[in-house]
């Protein structure tokens, strides 16, 4: 058999055939699931929603610019902590948190990256390690308890569909229904969406602008970026800042499903910044699809342990003789196999193995020079 | 999934579990600190009377088909619930009994795996001895790794797997965020396994309900029986964990000191996932040489704790402060490790101490243990009381139902569990669980102070059952 | 003033364990200059495994010696199996493969042992974990009017010696001139004959075996091993490294006693401000103000890169 089996031309039909069918089954995912998808199927979805958009925001700052970080979750606390916030003391609506939530976490995001710029490497991993341990911390401080509530949290801190406000009209139309019976978590869902969309929008508008160009000479070669003009500090705190951003919408849309926040929920404990970490290397650092595809793989390969160690007869039998003696759910053990297993099969995660997979498969031929579209280069991981 | 390096309210170690009101039969006048919603602590007003019970808000039902109330008897209102045909549908053949319970991940997650079998050894032993008649119980317990974000995604494989009733549910956060669904969904949220005083909200959640005593009563019978013990008053410190259990008890502690005379004179915490001895913590309390020391410590904490505690003892001669420590901590099995260090420590309980040889002739534990060993389950027969009793207490809720004139219907069932007296056959004497309605949310609010033998393991009783923050 | 005293012990002998900790992270930094962030998880393997010869039987010492024995396997299988293949490509890849780690070894701690505090009574033979120390409450010296313990001083004592013998080794022994030499320069090192792969495994099988003897210290200490129990110090222990200059062994263990008193003190006289949760806020203002201020810690050496 020859490879490549066949040749596209970038930008050509072909090649914007296959970007149609493949937007149109995502499309059609996305509808089929909060109609009629079960409600721990749309509860995966939007858990994925919250990994997706987290990892989107790590991999600005990492797989594009090469700086580790992995205290993502004070990020995500923030924008839940603010959603929390202004929802139950000032009684914004919790869109309305939302930008404000941005705003704070932006802030925050360009005072981390000062100190960024003299520290690089495993030194910045310490620091962002640090202050992922300090912010659940902080919240706790006796000072702000005020704020905060402490380590009781925050109750009542999303929508808090009671049972005085049931529907959720748009201009007199009530797309969900009584949210009180399976209204909430559709709606949950489409707010999820639109969080990641906006995301990776801004993701894939940061990449392909200057400002991307720019972080992606810093990140080859930082020294010789500065000798071309590149300006490193307000380079770096923007792109600090936005991946800030980005990763505290997820936040709000943590509070905004559980109704309450605690200093010790989910992904606001550092734990939680290097599930953010694993998430998206096991997608592919450096690609813009790459943290989708590594959240939904996290996901599912989370679903399928925990179902298993419920039930050990449902473990596929090539896993038996490994796992099902272990007295804990195995779901951690398999993220480290495979997260190790990655670095030595595929370092690029999924998304870079599927490249090189299917590029022997299919050649993709940038058009002539001097025509319009610009390709992503398929990216190489931090090398710092 | 991911290892859960905080640990939260919880480890519950078995001679804590079952908590009693030990309401007086009928009718006396009895005045009382009441909690009321939200936790904060009244007291009645000497004229409180105990069958002066109110209805709900929402008024009596208006389907005819649930419970039918005398006009002073508690029901709830299923014109609320989203599918109120679903809340009064007779429940025959099987009845689906779900829980959500830690059953991996982390420190307060392994003392909670024998939680789990107790529960389900006892819907076994209910199904044998046909407990519910021609009904039989269909146990389904998930795992949330006592992670709140996963407990939804559970609760809602429950609902779409058809459950009847939720019962059970360890850890207040992972109560919390269920809590609207099910309450919403009108299904019932029975005996949550955590002391907090959110379940007294009954107006907002009718559906759900908790069983352990909460815990800043447990706080408060500790300053109780302070008060008997100090009657001039004396000098205490507090050493917490810093999460919303430890929070829970400081915060009750401090209301009662001022009233019985108790001068707190130290505070200090502990972050959950310092695994490092407390011992700048202890140095500090030491410095203040308190009479009493009132420890909320948690899992492998409740060990280090005591060691620095002991050694602060023995370095400071002649100061020997009554130690009171949270009954999650009271396990000989954690006690164990902390060896003789854990001596004459005081704690409470509401269950008998089944790790005592001289009880285990008694015949109801007696039975228990029959039933644990038959089980395979003899090595965990301690830790998996409070399982035990929650299905027990749970089971007769469901045969209360099941007797009314609705029959056994979802409303029924809760309605059942809010007009409740039981005694559980793993009680202490007098140990009651009494509920109703409005006005006594809570089903067990009464503790024996107790206190620990080292050298034996054994638990010895001290002074008697407080019942003085019971709601008549 | 005894207080005072108190708290200058009671840090010295935290900061004993975080030494011990630090001292692994740093001979593997000045090896390979990798991070390994499965350090922690690796000293917990290792005490969980004493635990386990101490239920089969084994008297303590022996049970330690072997238990640093594992790892030393465990480092040096680490270094040949997982690290060097990986090296090659990215230094990122050998951080993530790290990260895998020390997930898969708490997770191996779990799934071996389950996840509940041991020893319990319920499953286990000893009633506590073994301490190489006496340290029962009545187990202490007065030190003008402080009241010191036995096994805090144990432990201090055996950091002491081990920094004495690790200095002997690294300047003594052809062993440790060869790793002192593959620390500042691989490429001339190689060309000069030293086998610089055997050094790097050896590098990693000696902090792992002395990450061993920290762990069941640690665990000796508080008379339980559990699975979350190596998560904190881990970081401390980072914190202190970074404090005293990542690649320098003196200045690791300089900066975990350090840093041990930092935080009695802080916890001792800024109560009110500060309290105990704070303890980690310590930790990171230390690690961002040594990172700002001078990089390369107390004893490191700045390094200069060619343009």
């Amino acid at each position: 058999m020859k490879l490549p089996l066949a040749t596209i031309k970038s930008g050509g039909a072909a090649s914007w055939a296959i970007r149609i069918a493949v937007a149109a089954a995502v499309f059609a995912v996305l509808l089929w699931v909060p109609t009629r998808g079960s409600d721990p199927t749309i509860g995966y979805c939007l858990d994925a929603f919250v990994l997706m958009g987290a990892a989107m925001s790590l991999n600005l700052l990492l797989g594009f610019t090469g700086q580790i970080s992995i205290g993502h979750s004070a990020f995500y606390g923030i924008g839940a902590y603010t959603t929390a916030i202004f929802v139950t003391r000032w009684h914004w609506s919790p869109f309305q948190t939302m930008p404000m939530a941005f705003l704070i976490a932006f802030v925050v995001g360009v005072l981390v990256s000062l100190p960024a710029l003299r520290i690089k490497g495993v030194y910045l991993a310490l620091v962002t390690l640090a202050l992922g341990l300090v912010f659940p911390q902080f919240i706790k401080w006796p000072k702000v308890e005020w704020l905060t509530g402490g380590a009781k949290g925050i109750d009542k801190a999303g929508f808090n569909f009671g049972r005085h406000n049931r529907t959720y009209s748009i201009f007199g139309w009530k797309p969900f229904g009584d949210m009180r019976a399976n209204g909430a978590l559709p709606f949950y869902f489409w707010i999820g969406v639109g969080i990641v969309v906006i995301t990776y929008l801004v993701c894939r508008g940061v990449v392909k602008s200057r400002v991307g160009r720019s972080l992606i000479a810093i990140r080859d070669n930082e020294t010789a970026a500065a000798v071309m003009g590149v300006n490193r500090a307000v380079t770096k705190g923007i792109v600090f800042g936005l991946s800030a951003g980005l990763c505290s919408l997820v936040g709000c849309l943590g509070t905004i499903r559980t109704n309450n926040v605690t200093p010790d929920s989910g992904y606001i404990t550092v734990l939680g910044g290097i599930t953010f970490l694993i998430v998206m290397v096991i997608g592919g650092a450096g690609s813009l699809w790459g943290p989708n595809i590594g959240a939904v793989l996290y996901i599912f390969i989370s679903v399928q342990a925990s179902n298993w160690s419920n039930d050990s007869s449902t473990m596929p039998f090539f896993l038996r003789p490994f796992l099902s003696w272990s007295k804990v759910p195995v779901g951690d053990g398999i993220f480290a196999i495979l997260l190790i297993a990655l670095m030595f099969v595929a370092p690029f995660g999924l998304v870079g193995l599927w490249r090189r997979l299917s590029a022997k498969a299919v050649a993709v031929v940038p058009r002539p020079f001097g025509t319009a579209s610009v390709t992503t280069s398929s990216a190489t991981p931090v090398a710092d | 999934m991911m290892r859960r390096t905080s640990v939260r309210a919880g480890a519950l170690l078995a001679a804590g579990a079952l908590l009693v009101a030990a309401c007086s039969s009928s009718g006396s006048n009895k005045t009382g600190a009441a909690t009321t919603v939200g936790g904060a602590t009244t007291t009645a007003a000497p004229g409180t009377t105990a069958g002066g019970s109110t209805t709900t808000a929402a008024a009596s039902t208006s389907s005819p088909a649930s419970s039918t109330p005398a006009a002073t008897t508690w029901a709830v209102n299923t014109k609320d619930c989203v599918d109120p045909a679903a809340a009064d549908k007779a429940i025959t053949g099987t009845l689906h009994l779900g829980s959500v319970m830690p059953l991996s991940g982390g420190i307060a997650a392994a003392a909670f795996a024998p939680v789990k079998a107790g529960f389900e050894a006892y819907i076994d032993y209910a199904n044998k001895q046909k407990m519910l008649g021609d009904v039989k119980i269909d146990v389904n317990i998930q795992d949330d790794q006592y992670n709140k974000d996963k407990t939804p995604g559970a609760v809602s494989k429950l609902i779409d797997g058809g459950v009847d009733v939720v019962a059970g549910i360890i850890g207040t956060p992972d109560n919390l965020a269920v809590r609207q669904t099910l309450n919403d969904s009108c299904i019932p949220q029975l005996n949550a396994l955590t002391g907090s005083p959110h379940w007294g909200e009954v107006k907002d959640f009718p559906w759900t309900m908790g069983i352990l005593v909460p815990y800043d009563i447990e706080s408060k019978i500790y300053a109780k029986q302070l008060s008997v013990m100090y009657p001039k008053g004396a000098k205490v410190a507090l050493f917490y964990i810093n999460t919303e259990f430890g929070t829970a008890y400081a915060d009750a502690f401090k209301e009662l000191a001022k009233q019985y005379n108790l001068d707190i004179v130290d505070t200090e915490t502990i972050e959950g996932e310092d695994a490092t001895p407390p011992k700048s913590q202890v140095t500090n309390i030491a410095a203040k040489k308190p009479d009493v020391v009132m420890a909320v410590p948690l899992g492998a904490g409740c060990v280090t704790f005591l060691n620095a505690l002991a050694a602060a003892k023995a370095q400071n001669a002649g100061w020997n402060p009554a130690t009171f420590i949270t009954n999650t901590c009271a396990s000989s099995l954690i006690l164990g490790a902390a060896g003789p260090d854990a001596n004459g420590i005081y704690t409470s309980g509401a269950t008998i101490d089944i790790g005592n040889p001289a009880n285990a002739t008694l015949p109801k534990v007696k039975e228990y243990l029959d039933i644990m060993k038959a089980a395979g389950h003899a090595d965990i027969a301690t830790t998996a009381a409070a399982g035990w009793a929650t299905a027990e207490a749970t089971v007769a809720m469901l045969q209360q139902a099941q007797k009314s004139s609705a029959g056994l219907t979802r409303a029924s069932i809760i309605n059942a569990a809010r007009n409740f007296t039981y005694t559980p056959m793993l009680a202490r004497p007098g140990v009651v669980l009494h509920s109703n309605g409005e006005a006594d949310p809570f089903l067990a609010q009464s503790l024996q102070v107790i206190q620990y033998d080292a050298a034996k393991k054994i638990f010895t009783d001290v002074g008697k059952l407080i019942t003085e923050f019971e709601t008549k | 003033m005894d207080l005072f005293l108190q708290r200058l012990f009671d840090g010295l002998s935290d900061g004993s364990v975080y030494a011990l900790l630090a001292l692994g992270i740093v001979i593997i930094y000045r090896g390979t200059g990798h991070l390994n962030f499965a350090q922690g998880e690796m000293a917990l393997f290792c005490t969980y495994v004493v635990y386990q010869l101490g239920e089969w039987g084994i008297p303590l010492v022996p049970a330690l010696l072997l238990g640093m024995l594992v790892g030393f396997a465990l480092g040096v299988t680490t270094e040949v199996a997982l690290v060097r293949p990986v090296a090659k490509k990215s230094t990122f890849a050998v951080f993530i493969v790290t990260i895998g780690l020390f997930q898969g070894l708490n997770w191996l701690d779990g799934a071996i042992w389950g996840d509940q505090v041991l020893p319990n009574s319920a499953v286990s033979k000893q009633q506590q974990f073994p301490s190489l120390f006496p340290n029962k409450a009545t187990d202490f010296w007065n030190i003008f009017g402080a009241g010191v313990r036995i096994e805090s001083v144990g432990i201090f004592a055996m950091v002491m010696v081990l920094t004495g013998l690790l200095f002997l080794l690294f300047n003594k022994t052809k062993v440790g001139l060869a790793m002192n030499s593959v620390a500042s320069n691989p490429e001339s090192a190689r060309l000069v004959g030293i086998p610089t792969n055997r050094v790097l495994s050896f590098s990693w099988g000696l902090a792992a075996a002395i990450g061993a003897l920290g762990g069941v210290v640690f665990a000796g200490q508080n008379h339980t091993v559990n699975m979350s129990m190596m998560f904190g110090v881990f970081i401390y222990a980072s914190a202190a490294a970074t404090l005293g200059g990542f690649d320098s062994p003196g200045g690791a263990v300089l900066g975990g006693l350090i840093l041990g008193v930092i935080q009695n003190m802080v916890a001792g006289y800024a109560d009110v401000w500060v309290g105990q949760q704070m303890k980690i806020g310590v930790a990171f203002v230390v690690i961002v103000g040594v990172l700002l201020v001078k990089p390369s810690g107390l004893f490191g050496t700045s390094k200069v890169e060619r343009v």
